[in-house]
């Protein structure tokens, strides 16, 4: 480890406890009473401060697959309706460079103004629409691919084509977690979105970091429900456990792994008990739930998502990702953008509810939400008529909420038909380096020695977009 | 002196005196550059140097930019930098303008001067090799030759089992501190057992250990343990991690890769027989090439073993270098650290920034793996596997091909002889249908129908009544044809028949047509003739052309065009042609519709020679404007296509009527379509068998060499590098590029003795095999960011112990477990563990937890329930079915009680339970497992319905094993701990069944004892290795 993320925690600690992380405790390590041991030795996941005050304590990512159109949800562009049907040259097309004649196509929805902020919101959002002063619009976003599989892992892991750990992987590396009864990254998914599990991968970060995929359905979490036939008798079993792996321990004169299996278990056994609760939404009012759109009952759907997000939030997950549909059937609308408005109903309101329920329990504060997308949807076609929008990696929208970001604000402007950044532009690599600046970390600094190489989430780019940060890290 | 004449005396006196050119260099060389060029391109001032070109150091231009080296020394009109500055044609006129524009005509002139004069500058004397300069490369330490000095003398021989021990006692013994105790024999034996089969010891061979008190009883117990097949699958599964081991693809559709398991199979058995190190690696390099040279019975295997480069992750989507460059990243990176220790992969955008290794190297060793075709697995747009190399001889490959083809000929044939008989017996079958549906087409439409079937039309083609041919001995009296107005080239339209017909041995295609040439009224006409295409697919294979202009009709004849004769413009022609596939000639003739009451006169063809390529298929005929002369080609009228396997009545012939179906049409209809399902099946199933057994590997692809692609980006390329060895390795060349792709001479150049770094990896990854911990503790990173080696001595002193006992891994096996360093206890002097808590000096045993797949193989071996029978192929759905995307990937978990490294390995959606217990992600070779210790682990534990199968199979046999509960716990206890439970804890677990019987007292007995067996199956002596 060149750097720490914690400043709490002096260096040649930190390089002990990636180990004690990575399972050398046992050697590491040995020589210690577990007892003895400070209650994070031998727990990578036990919370650690960032490099920088933080605004923000915990994330949640909301991620839409597919590509959502820009130029039908946040970015209005009124020189779009106005040359509809006019020809340019566009520059990319079906994911080869070139000159490219081809017809501006105008939104299919109006938009209006809404809050008092005044920011230009689709109709395919009217109940986000109405959260705007809470939101900060990057209209200027782009990234490297416009391939949904690449796209999707620069989004999660910083790069387009390498296999790298992803963003919750980092965080919970640079911050640990505060509930260890529950994991410290959980992933909501109905289905998995492109590239498979190894957007919540942790590849050469410590496995404890990758993220938990939590199905919705009867068994969100795996192996969560006691199967033991009597009442009673698990307790029994993890008893004698105990009492045969200390008789164990003590002949061994002490070992931090031996110690951390045997504390992994009562922490097992936590999360048995507490996990099932985050996903028992009888206890919330028909208020909430309706503030959600969901009906009482409903173990799926977007707002069975978005409610669970906010609990675990509330017992201190730190990274919380809530896939947006999956790989199929999602928002990649090429045979027509129609699809957006059925996409655009099915998550309008649990996003709203979500953000309105955070804001009145007073967690938007440090709770830091974003909502992005692979890419955004061409402002063209090869014909005016067609109904459908291909790839556009080269501009798109995503906004960020709470946990430090100034709201009622858009940042960055596409030209004006939204095609390429016209300023403000933020690069996906930027998007991270803003998240982690408002967790505390600076993503120069949050480094993993891997193979001769100290990696980082931002690759060797990212700049950290300061104008939209409340108090950005000095 | 002034410049000009300085300039003018050296250029008389080249090559000039040293003492000159450092003169010219330092009085105005160095200041030039210093003043006019530096500001943009120099190295280390932290900008980003322009265009990559650094101009301060000698190498900066030696080494050049984006555009390759600035200065050819002695050649100053080739060299960049000279024409930059003089400004020419083609290149970026340097300095610009806002760096204050050209430089003065005697600047000008000193440059070239000392370019011509050799370009002697004495800056940085110290030439760079990667991001080492070559003497501090050459001098680290893993890039020396390995030296075997003599194992040191101890103090305390008694500590000595093996020379190994001498290395690690005398380094504790020189910090005053003593290794641990042996390890008790019980102890041993699981450690051993476990450490290399990755099972753990059975009671019975417990029983046996620690009853034979034979002096060599621990050599034979380790000799059986070498010599069982639960070995190769141990360690095989630690040589997979290392390559990157998966059974699918790991693109965004992650095809399955079915022959993926073959070189898995080929590794357990390569390992099992002890295969020697450097063989084993030439063989996963070039297998395919010494297969040329080795007996035929061993192809199979030698094939095989080269899926060790073919089974990385892959980038693309089909059969083609889109994203080669990806696979290749993977491969190159893979194969630097996994054989040589070095992360080769840092060197594809820019040369290593700490070890000496440069982009060229990178792309030299590209270039070996561009001239190799690879396995493509399937994706995204080409759902099929592709280019699996055979494991049949080449010869015994063609003829299987052959055969195959020939097979599918026959049943195609069979299949269009039954359709065209059913289409006989519907009247509608004459001449290959009522003219081809165009009665159908409304008039003054195109051809074409909305779904663009059969007929595709592009241009103004419309059909009209007036394209009517008056020929009648095909085709019944008609109303209509096409009339095809384009003259564009590629315009024009297209037909495709509903069968494919292929021409087989004396059944050969007759096809027929009518045209005539329209002059167009009025107008200038087109000069260019319009053509006639017969062959299969558009384009794809042609049997056929004829050509027409206005008023001359042409044929294709080998080579070239032929004209035939003369036609009348606006005078109706019909062609009717024969093709005979095996003589590979065409027969027919073109006949011109008679005047009224004349006798139709055909105008033969002539021999035609037809082209070699033409697969022996038609179902496609196309009229273009790619005629055999160029220019916008002459309107035509189109009509009566017909085709067929019998021959056409001639012209003049009776005119044709539909004939009425027989009595019996209904049935035998019937009994053509009943045997067609037949057909279909068998032609699909005979398409998609194999012709023989592939492998996913590699095979030879057409020697090149690559270019550098200029910031690891393919779309800018540089210099062309040779293929050749890595500079630091020796920088060997291929001694005839044009004779392979370079990987028989990179495996001998990896394999060969005085590689300094092969044999010390391997060596130190079996080290850390044994001790969880390699002597080198960054075992794929040798470089200047790896660690170094805690017995550096030893390291070296086994690396050449290795390489003379003949590269043996088992030999290696055999002297660690030997040592009295690997018998050591795990509970070391409290002296040695405070003063060395990372246990770098090797005074106590590593105890380690088990890894996933042992874990799970050691609950499925204790509670019985390990499947040992040999593993079957996964259950793949049929290659016809696959149709996975990014959008619907292929996924699956298949279950079975076998040994876990048998286990289906997905790349994107990993093993559910490996990738909980951290086994090794194929994304990327893995050096080492990093064990985490996490609560839903230990949910796993608790509640997988593994874990509680397991128990009730181990409650079983502990019930079986004693009659007594106490005889039952120790039973139990020897089965998951490998010892038998002392009294304190058998007391506990005394208790412990006593408490389930006061709690559940209406309970079976083997309720008790399932909840026992749990926990012996999820506690720490059965979950970590002593």
């Amino acid at each position: 480890m060149p750097d720490s993320p914690s400043a709490a925690v002096p260096l040649a600690r930190r390089a002990w406890l990636d180990r004690a992380g990575r399972g050398l405790a046992a050697t590491a390590l040995l020589g210690l009473l577990a007892d003895d041991a400070p209650a994070d030795v031998a727990d990578p996941l036990a919370p650690r401060a960032g490099h920088f005050p933080a605004s923000a304590d915990r994330v949640i990512f909301l991620y839409a697959t597919g590509g959502v159109s820009h130029v039908d949800t946040f970015d209005w562009k009124p020189a779009l309706v106005a040359d509809h049907g006019k020809t340019i040259t566009a520059s990319r097309w079906l994911n080869k460079p070139g000159a490219f004649e081809r017809h501006l196509i105008k939104p299919r929805w109006a938009f209006r103004q809404h809050g008092q902020s005044g920011a230009w919101v689709s109709d395919l959002f009217p109940c986000l629409g109405a959260m705007v002063d809470d939101l900060c619009i990057l209209n200027a976003m782009h990234c490297d691919s416009d391939g949904h599989d690449k796209g999707t892992l620069a989004a999660h892991c910083g790069s387009a084509q390498f296999a790298r750990p992803s963003h919750g992987a980092w965080i919970s590396y640079g911050l640990g977690t505060e509930n260890r009864n529950l994991p410290s990254f959980v992933v909501v998914a109905p289905a998995a979105p492109y590239a498979g599990a190894q957007t919540w991968g942790s590849d050469f970060l410590p496995g404890c970091h990758q993220g938990t995929l939590v199905t919705p359905g009867a068994e969100p979490l795996p192996n969560l429900v006691p199967r033991a036939a009597r009442p009673g008798r698990q307790r029994m079993e993890l008893d004698l456990l105990a009492r045969v792996n200390a008789a164990h321990l003590g002949r061994r004169g002490g070992d931090a792994a031996l110690a951390a299996r045997m504390r992994s278990f009562e922490t097992a056994f936590g999360m048995q008990r507490e996990a099932p609760e985050v996903f028992d939404l009888s206890g919330e009012t028909d208020e909430t739930l309706r503030l959600y759109g969901l009906e009482r009952g409903a173990t799926q759907g977007f707002g069975w998502q978005c409610l669970v997000a906010r609990r675990l939030a509330e017992r201190g997950v730190r990274f919380i990702e809530l896939v947006d549909v999956g790989s199929s059937g999602n928002w990649d609308s090429h045979g027509t953008m129609a699809d957006h408005e059925r996409l655009a109903a099915a998550v309008d309101r649990p996003i709203a509810g979500l953000l309105a329920d955070l804001k009145r329990r007073g967690m938007l504060e440090r709770t830091l939400v974003v909502w992005t997308t692979e890419f955004g949807r061409t402002p063209f076609h090869q014909t005016a008529d067609h109904p459908g929008r291909e790839h556009h990696n080269l501009v798109f929208s995503s906004w960020m909420a709470g946990g430090g970001v100034r709201g009622g604000i858009v940042h960055g402007r596409s030209d004006d038909h939204g095609i390429l950044p016209a300023e403000g532009a933020v690069h996906t690599h930027d998007l991270h380096a803003t998240m982690l600046a408002a967790l505390g970390l600076d993503h120069e600094r949050l480094t993993f020695r891997h193979a001769g190489r100290d990696y980082r989430l931002t690759d060797v780019a990212g700049t950290i977009v300061r104008p939209i940060l409340r108090s950005p890290p000095v | 002196m002034h410049v000009w004449a300085l300039a003018a005396g050296l250029l008389a006196a080249v090559p000039a005196a040293r003492g000159a050119d450092d003169d010219l260099f330092e009085t105005t060389i160095r200041p030039l550059l210093l003043s006019r060029c530096q500001g943009c391109h120099a190295s280390g001032s932290g900008a980003k140097t322009s265009g990559g070109l650094a101009l301060d150091t000698r190498s900066g231009w030696q080494h050049g930019g984006d555009s390759g080296p600035a200065i050819l020394p002695g050649d100053a009109e080739r060299s960049l930098l000279v024409r930059a500055v003089r400004r020419e044609e083609g290149v970026s006129a340097m300095p610009p303008d806002e760096a204050g524009g050209a430089l003065a005509p005697h600047e000008v002139a000193a440059l070239e001067a000392w370019v011509r004069a050799g370009a002697a500058d004495p800056r940085d004397a110290a030439p760079m090799l990667g991001g080492m300069d070559r003497a501090a490369a050459e001098a680290w330490w893993s890039f020396q030759p390995p030296r075997a000095a003599a194992p040191p003398a101890v103090r305390d021989e008694s500590l000595v089992a093996d020379d190994i021990d001498r290395f690690v006692v005398a380094a504790l013994e020189a910090r005053g501190l003593r290794p641990a105790p042996l390890a008790d024999r019980a102890t041993l034996l699981r450690r051993a057992t476990i450490d290399l089969t990755g099972l753990p010891p059975t009671p019975d061979e417990l029983r046996a250990f620690l009853a034979d008190t034979s002096p060599d009883a621990w050599e034979r117990a380790v000799e059986r343990l070498l010599a069982s097949s639960a070995y190769g699958e141990r360690f095989g599964r630690h040589w997979l991690d290392v390559a990157r081991y998966a059974d699918t693809a790991g693109d965004g559709a992650d095809y399955p890769v079915r022959e993926a398991a073959l070189y898995r199979d080929w590794v357990i058995r390569a390992i099992n027989a002890d295969m020697p190190y450097d063989e084993f690696l030439r063989r996963q390099i070039a297998g395919d090439i010494l297969a040329a040279d080795a007996p035929p019975a061993d192809r199979a295997d030698l094939v095989t073993a080269t899926g060790f480069l073919a089974v990385g992750k892959r980038y693309g989507y089909a059969p083609n270098p889109d994203y080669q460059h990806l696979d290749f990243a993977d491969a190159i990176d893979s194969l630097g650290r996994s054989v040589l220790g070095l992360s080769l992969g840092c060197a594809r955008c820019h040369d290593h920034k700490y070890d000496p290794v440069s982009a060229a190297d990178y792309y030299a060793l590209y270039g070996i793996l561009q001239s190799t075709t690879w396995a493509f697995p399937g994706g995204e747009e080409h759902k099929r596997p592709a280019h699996f190399p055979a494991l049949v001889p080449r010869e015994e490959a063609a003829r299987l091909d052959a055969e195959k083809a020939s097979e599918l000929a026959r049943l195609d044939a069979a299949r269009a002889r039954a359709r065209l008989e059913k289409l006989a017996l519907e009247g509608k079958a004459f001449a290959g249908g009522v003219d081809l549906d165009l009665e159908r087409r409304e008039i003054g439409t195109g051809p074409a129908d909305p779904e663009q079937k059969p007929w595709l039309s592009a241009g103004p083609n419309v059909v009209v009544p007036e394209a009517q041919s008056p020929f009648r001995h095909l085709h019944t009296a008609g109303t209509r044809g096409v009339r095809i107005g384009s003259g564009q080239p590629h315009e024009g339209v297209r037909h495709t028949f509903a069968e494919r017909l292929v021409a087989a041995e004396g059944a050969p295609i007759r096809v027929a047509f009518d045209f005539r040439t329209v002059p167009t009224e009025g107008a200038e006409q087109p000069a260019g003739a319009c053509r006639f295409y017969v062959g299969r697919g558009v384009i794809e294979s042609t049997a056929i052309d004829f050509s027409a202009t206005l008023g001359e009709f042409a044929v294709r004849d080998g080579d070239g065009w032929r004209v035939v004769t003369a036609l009348e413009p606006g005078r109706w022609h019909h062609v009717e042609v024969t093709l005979d596939r095996a003589a590979r000639r065409a027969r027919g003739s073109i006949t011109p519709f008679p005047a009224a009451g004349a006798a139709p006169v055909p105008i033969p063809l002539g021999e035609v020679v037809l082209p070699a390529a033409w697969d022996g298929a038609v179902d496609t005929i196309i009229c273009d404007g790619l005629g055999h002369v160029a220019g916008p080609a002459t309107v035509r009228d189109l009509d009566n296509l017909a085709r067929g396997f019998d021959a056409f009545p001639p012209p003049g012939s009776a005119d044709a009527t539909v004939p009425a179906p027989p009595a019996d049409a209904a049935e035998r209809i019937a009994a053509i379509d009943e045997a067609l399902v037949a057909l279909d099946a068998r032609r699909a199933q005979t398409a998609e068998a194999p012709a023989y057994p592939v492998a996913y590997g590699v095979s030879e692809g057409t020697p090149g060499d690559a270019r550098v692609q200029l910031r690891g980006e393919p779309d800018k390329p540089g210099a062309t590098v040779p293929r050749r060895n890595l500079e630091i390795l020796g920088g060997d060349v291929l001694a005839d590029p044009a004779a392979g792709s370079g990987r028989r001479e990179l495996a001998a150049w990896l394999t060969r003795p005085d590689n300094p770094l092969t044999a010390r990896v391997i060596v130190n990854r079996v080290w850390q095999w044994h001790f969880g911990r390699g002597l080198v503790a960054t075992p794929s990173d040798f470089g200047t960011r790896g660690e170094a080696p805690s017995h550096p001595e030893l390291l070296d002193w086994l690396a050449v112990r290795f390489l003379e006992g003949g590269s043996s891994l088992k030999d290696l096996h055999r002297r660690i477990l030997r040592s009295r360093t690997w018998r050591q206890s795990a509970d070391g002097d409290p002296a040695a563990v405070a003063a060395d808590p990372d246990n770098r000096l090797l005074a106590r045993h590593a105890r380690r937890p088990l890894d996933a797949e042992t874990l799970r193989d050691a609950i499925l071996a204790t509670s019985g329930l390990l499947d040992r029978s040999p593993a079957p192929p996964h259950p793949f759905p049929p290659v016809e079915t696959w149709a996975f995307t990014i959008h619907q990937p292929f996924h699956a978990v298949y279950d079975s009680d076998r040994r876990s490294v048998y286990l289906m390995l997905q790349r994107t959606r990993r093993h559910p339970f490996l990738a909980l217990f951290d086994a090794a992600d194929p994304n990327q070779s893995v050096a080492a497992r990093d064990a985490t210790i996490t609560p839903t682990q230990s949910l796993f534990l608790m509640n997988a319905p593994l874990v509680h199968r397991a128990g009730a199979a181990l409650a079983a046999r502990i019930l079986a094993a004693a009659d007594t509960r106490a005889g039952r716990i120790g039973a139990g206890t020897l089965l998951a701990w490998g010892r038998v439970a002392d009294a304190d804890e058998a007391a506990g677990l005394e208790a412990f069944l006593e408490a389930c019987a006061a709690a559940d007292p209406g309970a079976p007995q083997r309720d008790a004892w399932e909840a026992l067996a749990r926990v012996l199956l999820t506690s720490n002596p059965f979950l970590f290795v002593d």
